[in-house]
């Protein structure tokens, strides 16, 4: 079944809210995770189709109920996570 | 509400993955300090904007940017290729008959290079659901009422591309120069929710 | 990579498609007919990438424009464009 992420033609998510002079980050968290998922990309810990795939596997609940950054928050923990066994 | 509590326990969550990634070697500040001051600094739709400009005045500059939009990004000293993989970047010029507006049904896809970090409107599942299905109500909502006769193209950036709006430009301005027709050019302009 | 199958003008069918992993073919598109607009080169299989392959496919991506009128069943007049690699698609009378 098609995920969560795939809204393209969905009803019900109503009008689309403009925020005026909208700043690029609301929270200095923000833009770290920004930063911490760029870092990791470069770095090749995970490529960015791995990344959107771990933001789509979200269940759906959490994926509408989250902000876009905490579901990037979520995909960076999810792809870093220490494996068990591991250390 | 408790969002300003919700939002210390994100940033406190965040810092815990920021200081396991560091201790893991994989990052460390001055590089993540790096990131997000060249973000700030760099990438803004000024960037789109002059491209903008230069095509208005500049035909056989206009020619080059729909032929190949990255060689041409490259003679004003812009590049798509910054991030962490390449970008083929295509601009799609409007038309009297012709309006195009940007979208990334399935994620966020856009070209921060050029327009800067994109707008939470941008990345919503509002707008994404809804401007391939109805683009015409949507970009009413915006402000932009397109003639009868104008026909719409949504693009769904859904692989590598990156694609940016050239806007008609606006009757009137023949006697501006390229930094003030620059001006005039907006980020919603250059997603394709506003005519200019 | 291969020659590209499909050129400019050639009417290609998204498959109907629902893979259980990662991919890049939005549903409203599955298994509809649209047109070539673009060949837009080889480019890694997203699929292939979200699931850590050494090796991804590489394949050429094709910009292919639906009339919304068969997406939506609508009145809608407008055209969508989305860019789909050659593995989501055959061709189409």
């Amino acid at each position: 079944m098609a995920r969560v992420n795939d809204v393209g033609g969905q009803s019900g998510f109503g009008r689309v809210t403009v925020e005026p002079d909208e700043p690029p980050f609301h929270a200095d968290w923000e833009a770290r995770v920004y930063a911490l998922n760029v870092a990791m990309l470069r770095r090749g810990v995970y490529n960015l189709d791995q990344f959107r795939d771990a933001i789509e596997r979200m269940p759906p609940a959490e994926y509408l109920a989250a902000s876009y950054y905490e579901r990037w928050l979520h995909a960076v923990e999810a792809l870093t996570a220490p494996r068990s066994g591991d250390g | 509400m408790s969002g300003q509590h919700a939002s210390s326990q994100t940033a406190a969550r965040v810092r815990r993955l920021e200081e396991r990634l560091i201790d893991a070697g994989l990052t460390s500040d001055d590089e993540l300090d790096g990131i997000i001051g060249r973000l700030l600094s760099g990438a803004s739709p000024a960037n789109g904007a002059r491209v903008v400009a230069r095509a208005w005045i500049d035909p056989a500059y206009r020619e080059r940017l729909l032929a190949d939009a990255n060689a041409a990004l490259e003679e004003l000293g812009l590049s798509m290729s910054t991030g962490p993989q390449p970008q083929r970047f295509t601009v799609v010029p409007n038309t009297p008959d012709t309006h195009n507006v940007l979208v990334c049904t399935l994620c966020s896809c856009y070209p921060i290079a050029l327009l800067g970090p994109s707008p939470s409107w941008y990345k919503s599942e509002a707008y994404r659901s809804r401007v391939v299905r109805e683009p015409r109500a949507v970009l009413a909502e915006f402000g932009l009422e397109l003639p009868a006769g104008t026909g719409i193209v949504v693009h769904d950036t859904s692989a590598e591309s990156r694609h940016m709006v050239l806007p008609m430009r606006p009757a009137g301005t023949d006697g501006l120069a390229e930094d003030a027709l620059a001006a005039l050019v907006t980020r919603e302009g250059l997603i394709g929710t506003a005519a200019v | 990579m291969a020659e590209p199958r499909f050129a400019v003008g050639d009417r290609v069918r998204a498959l109907p498609v629902d893979p259980p992993h990662h991919t890049r073919v939005p549903r409203y598109a599955r298994g509809q007919v649209g047109e070539v607009v673009e060949v837009q080169g080889a480019w890694p299989l997203a699929d292939d990438r979200a699931r850590g392959f050494g090796s991804p496919r590489v394949e050429a991506v094709y910009t292919v424009r639906f009339p919304a009128g068969a997406l939506w069943g609508a009145a809608e007049e407008h055209w969508v464009q989305v860019e789909l690699w050659e593995s989501y698609l055959e061709g189409a009378t």
